[in-house]
């Protein structure tokens, strides 16, 4: 189906990665006329960046600040749930690989402090429905041979593992535009406004445009382009390191996570291991602001802290380092994700916060879903903006 | 190496690295060189195992001055040298490091820091001056039967032939568009190969392009010398140099077996009924240079695109300056153009630091400087003139590759792969967007192979501007590097009790 160019847009999605692609195939798909900026490449951010994690359990960022914030996070977990269906079936939706595998996830503990955080853990996501088993150091082993004998147990998740962020948000935007949507790159949202009917917006290369919603994915940029609808969001960018090794033979089929040091760890379909966990780049900033545009520079503390994580799996430390890198995300304070309307602004959307890869097919479909008709499956006030309403919403 | 405050860091022992060391160091600086190879000597100057056999290809006036810059620099004792050391990333240019993750105590300055990794494992060095002097490597030019064992690069040859004194193989053609092939097969014949042919994709030169010639000369006749040399051995040994003449692809099926060459037109276009086949057991093509700009860029220098250049070359300015702080680069990553000239830039760049740097002051730095501008104003002149009848029609290359061919060797991604992946994916319009979906540049040459041809085939494709589609980024390790050192730096940089700062490089 080719675009009708006659046609007004209904909506406007404001970003090209993986939620601003799934949300423009889940609006034209719905019939929508859909027009999607994007002021790169798509999947040139986060999305292209990141480790490829489908990380069901509660992550290391998540239990590690007491039980009140891990309580908090766990509220996620019906995302998480409806995220592990929906890859499930992603690949058939889509027609083409997108290098999903759920060989299951263990999260790795080294001390019996781990093992009590990971008992701790399991108990907060059985309540939420999400079953995973504790493994003691022989069934750990014996489940996963290449770990180190360092590993004393592990929770072991079956539904985990990974997908391939290399391909994942372009398959989204062939099948979009196979459904009509118009995608452009190069493309940079600069000024928003709402006419009383509608919202018009203007781009860097002097492009107006005009649509009755508009939904913005725009990664780490979201509370930025907010702001040009006059909205504060609350939210945290946080800059992080991902290293990946050569091509090695099959060791690891399982995701690996930690409970008590930040570190992921995967074998990709090619053989290169991805080693990330959400180790601290540092963003560039001048005169204290921060320079999102610019690419945050790498830590070597960080670097040198996550290669030590990976002694967990000694066959790794043999193999050459390909390449480093950082890439930028932004999250809620609560951890929870920050997805749909915006209070008091028309036809206003949002979706970023939290594990934006693994719950990516997720907020989509939903949000796409309120955009349409107002309402959703899975009900999303838990991780609406308005709860933030007290700040700013005016 | 136990120094971690070198004032002045050189990366790479060629000509510029070496020229530079032995002004800055005449002029009072400690310097610290480092070179990923064995031995200083860089590309032109290599030198060879230890025991190796047979001639040395660097006898001869041509090399005069090169091994007495080696001798002085090895001399010095202001310089140290650290051989098999590479620097494999540039930390703390775009924000100001923290001391965060330091142990407790530890004084964590300001400045880049030069990550190195040498026998002895990681360390991170932090120089007053950072000189970048990475040289530069052969263009890689992919036709049909370019992965065979037997396929060489004439830089891949000669290395083999300089470093450990082995011919790459029995019977050899050399072919493309660089003098630099003329003077490969003279020390090939020199050292008992049979060179079957040496082939180039231009004609002779023009009336006007030999006027220019002259112009040049002054201040090269060393070089130009050398280059009459080796057309008489050639000659001699009954070689036959042919001009407007490709070689299309090689042939064999374990091994190359034979090269197809043809003759082309003006704009290097294959005249159809030239073919002709050569068996032979090695091809060596020599198209030109690539700068290595990939520490540099990773560190944040700006680069831009010079096609008659090399490609991608780093910005700077009449004093070798980068568009970064406290880092300087010479030689071959300005801009192709040759050793005499990265000697010149060299000085000029130590010049520069040593003056920043309070070593030299103005009076000093202002009468040193006629010489060297001389210097490098003659040698430019000689670059210029290469660049003019040198440079590589990389539209008529990119015409060369079938659709099955390997564009990546490394992750074997073809050309036909590339095509599918633009036509299915609309503005696609980076080198980086399209190494992303199709691994072109992700495996262990970390896109040194593949890039140039990378850009040229989407240029052509896209009519996209080079400009835009852009280098691959280059991210740390800008070589690869065993995780297991990177975990050992870990131990060492929080375990460990802070080694005293060193302000002066021992011996
Ligand atoms: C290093 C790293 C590792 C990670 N690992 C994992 C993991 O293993 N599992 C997991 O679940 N999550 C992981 N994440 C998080 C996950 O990658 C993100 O949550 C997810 O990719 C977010 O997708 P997005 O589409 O919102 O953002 P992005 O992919 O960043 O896309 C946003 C896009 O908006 C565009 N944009 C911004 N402003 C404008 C504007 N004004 N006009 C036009 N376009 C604009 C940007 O250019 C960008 O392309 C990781 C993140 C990082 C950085
Ligand atoms: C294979 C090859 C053969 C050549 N042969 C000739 C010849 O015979 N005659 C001629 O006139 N020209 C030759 N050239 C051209 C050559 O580039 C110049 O003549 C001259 O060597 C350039 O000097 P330079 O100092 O800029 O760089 P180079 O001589 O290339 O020296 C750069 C040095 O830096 C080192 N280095 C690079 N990156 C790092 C790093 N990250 N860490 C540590 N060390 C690093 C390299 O090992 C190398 O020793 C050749 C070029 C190549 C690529």
């Amino acid at each position: 189906m080719t675009p009708d160019p006659t046609k007004p847009t209904e909506v406007l999605v404001v970003g090209g990665g993986l939620l601003g692609c799934a949300l423009a195939y889940h609006l034209a798909r719905a019939g929508a006329s859909v027009q999607l900026i994007e002021k790169d490449q798509l999947n040139r951010h986060a999305s292209g960046q990141n480790a490829g994690s489908l990380h069901f359990q509660l992550e290391y960022r998540m239990i590690q600040h007491g039980p009140t914030v891990a309580a908090r996070a766990a509220e996620a977990l019906p995302l998480h749930l409806d995220a592990m269906h929906s890859w499930a079936g992603l690949e058939d939706e889509l027609g083409e690989s997108c290098g999903v595998r759920r060989s299951g996830g263990l999260m790795l503990a080294e001390s019996p402090e781990d093992m009590a955080l990971l008992a701790h853990k399991a108990h907060l996501e059985h309540t939420h429905g999400l079953h995973v088993e504790l493994l003691d150091a022989r069934a750990t082993h014996e489940r996963a041979p290449y770990l180190s004998d360092r590993v004393i147990g592990a929770a072991w998740c079956p539904g985990e593992g990974k997908a391939n962020p290399r391909l994942v948000t372009h398959a989204y935007a062939r099948a979009a535009r196979r459904h009509g949507a118009r995608i452009d790159t190069g493309v940079r949202l600069t000024a928003l406004r709402h006419d009383g009917r509608q919202w018009l917006a203007e781009t860097a290369g002097g492009r107006r445009m005009a649509a009755r919603a508009v939904v913005v994915a725009a990664g780490v940029w979201t509370g930025e382009v907010a702001a040009m609808a006059d909205i504060r969001l609350p939210l945290v960018p946080v800059a992080l390191t991902m290293t990946v090794t050569a091509a090695a033979p099959p060791l690891i089929p399982h995701l690996v996570q930690h409970a008590g040091r930040r570190l992921s760890l995967k074998q990709t379909e090619e053989g290169n291991v991805l080693i990330g966990g959400g180790r601290a780049a540092k963003f560039v900033q001048h005169a204290g602001a921060l320079d999102l545009d610019a690419r945050p520079e790498l830590r070597l503390d960080s670097v040198f802290a996550g290669a030590d994580a990976a002694r967990v799996v000694p066959a790794v430390q043999r193999l050459p380092v390909l390449r480093i890198w950082s890439g930028a995300t932004s999250l809620a304070p609560d951890q929870l994700p920050l997805l749909g309307p915006v209070p008091r602004r028309p036809d206003f959307f949002v979706a970023t916060g939290g594990s934006g890869f693994t719950l990516g097919p997720t907020y989509s479909r939903l949000l796409a879903e309120q955009v349409l008709t107002g309402t959703t499956g899975l009900p999303l006030d838990d991780y609406s903006p308005a709860r933030f309403g007290a700040l700013n919403f005016v | 190496m136990t120094a971690t405050e070198p004032q002045v860091l050189i990366v790479g022992a060629g000509p510029a690295g070496l020229a530079a060391a032995v002004t800055a160091a005449h002029h009072g600086a400690q310097v610290l060189v480092v070179d990923e190879q064995a031995r200083p000597g860089g590309q032109i100057w290599r030198r060879p195992d230890p025991g190796a056999g047979g001639p040395d290809p660097l006898a001869g006036p041509a090399y005069a001055a090169g091994r007495a810059l080696l001798a002085r620099a090895a001399a010095h004792p202001r310089i140290t040298f650290a051989h098999d050391t590479t620097a494999w990333g540039v930390f703390g240019t775009s924000t100001t490091p923290d001391g965060f993750a330091a142990p407790p105590g530890t004084l964590v300055p300001d400045g880049p820091r030069v990550a190195v990794h040498g026998p002895d494992g990681v360390h991170i060095l932090l120089p007053r001056a950072l000189l970048l002097t990475a040289g530069a490597y052969d263009l890689p030019v992919p036709v049909p039967g370019w992965t065979l064992p037997g396929f060489f690069t004439v830089g891949g040859i000669q290395a083999l032939l300089k470093g450990h004194r082995t011919l790459a193989g029995r019977r050899i053609v050399l072919a493309g568009a660089h003098p630099l092939l003329l003077i490969a097969a003279a020390q090939l014949v020199r050292a008992g190969a049979d060179v079957a042919e040496v082939a180039f994709a231009q004609g002779l030169p023009a009336p006007t392009e030999l006027t220019r010639a002259l112009a040049a000369l002054p201040g090269n006749r060393a070089k130009v010398a050398e280059g009459l040399a080796a057309v008489r051995t050639l000659r001699q040994a009954g070689v036959p140099i042919r001009t407007h003449t490709l070689v299309l692809r090689a042939e064999g099926d374990e091994h190359v077996n034979a090269a197809v060459l043809a003759r082309v037109d003006r704009n290097w276009r294959p005249v159809p009924g030239t073919e002709r086949t050569i068996a032979c057991d090695t091809v060596g093509t020599g198209y030109g240079f690539v700068p290595s700009t990939e520490l540099a860029r990773q560190a944040g220098c700006a680069a831009t695109w010079n096609g008659s250049a090399g490609g991608w070359v780093l910005v700077h300015d009449h004093a070798m300056r980068t568009t970064l702080p406290h880092i300087w680069a010479a030689g071959e990553l300005t801009g192709i153009a040759g050793a005499e000239h990265a000697v010149a830039a060299g000085k000029r760049a130590a010049l520069d630091i040593c003056r920043s740097l309070g070593i030299l002051d103005t009076a000093d730095h202002d009468r040193e400087l006629p010489a060297v501008e001389r210097e490098l104003a003659a040698t430019t002149r000689m670059a210029r003139l290469l660049e003019h009848t040198c440079t590589p029609d990389r539209a008529a290359l990119n015409a060369l590759a079938e659709d099955d061919t390997l564009l990546c060797r490394c992750e074997e991604v073809t050309y036909r792969k590339i095509r599918h992946t633009l036509r299915d994916n609309p503005g696609l319009g980076t080198a980086d967007a399209v190494k992303l979906l199709t691994r072109a540049g992700m495996g262990p040459c970390q896109g040194r192979m593949c890039a140039p041809a990378l850009v040229e085939l989407l240029h052509q494709e896209t009519r996209i501007p080079r400009e835009t589609l852009g280098p691959f980024t280059a991210r740390p390790p800008i070589k690869p590097l065993p995780l297991a050192a990177l975990a050992d730096a870990h131990d060492a940089t929080t375990h460990t009790p802070p080694a005293p700062a060193d302000t002066e490089t021992p011996r």
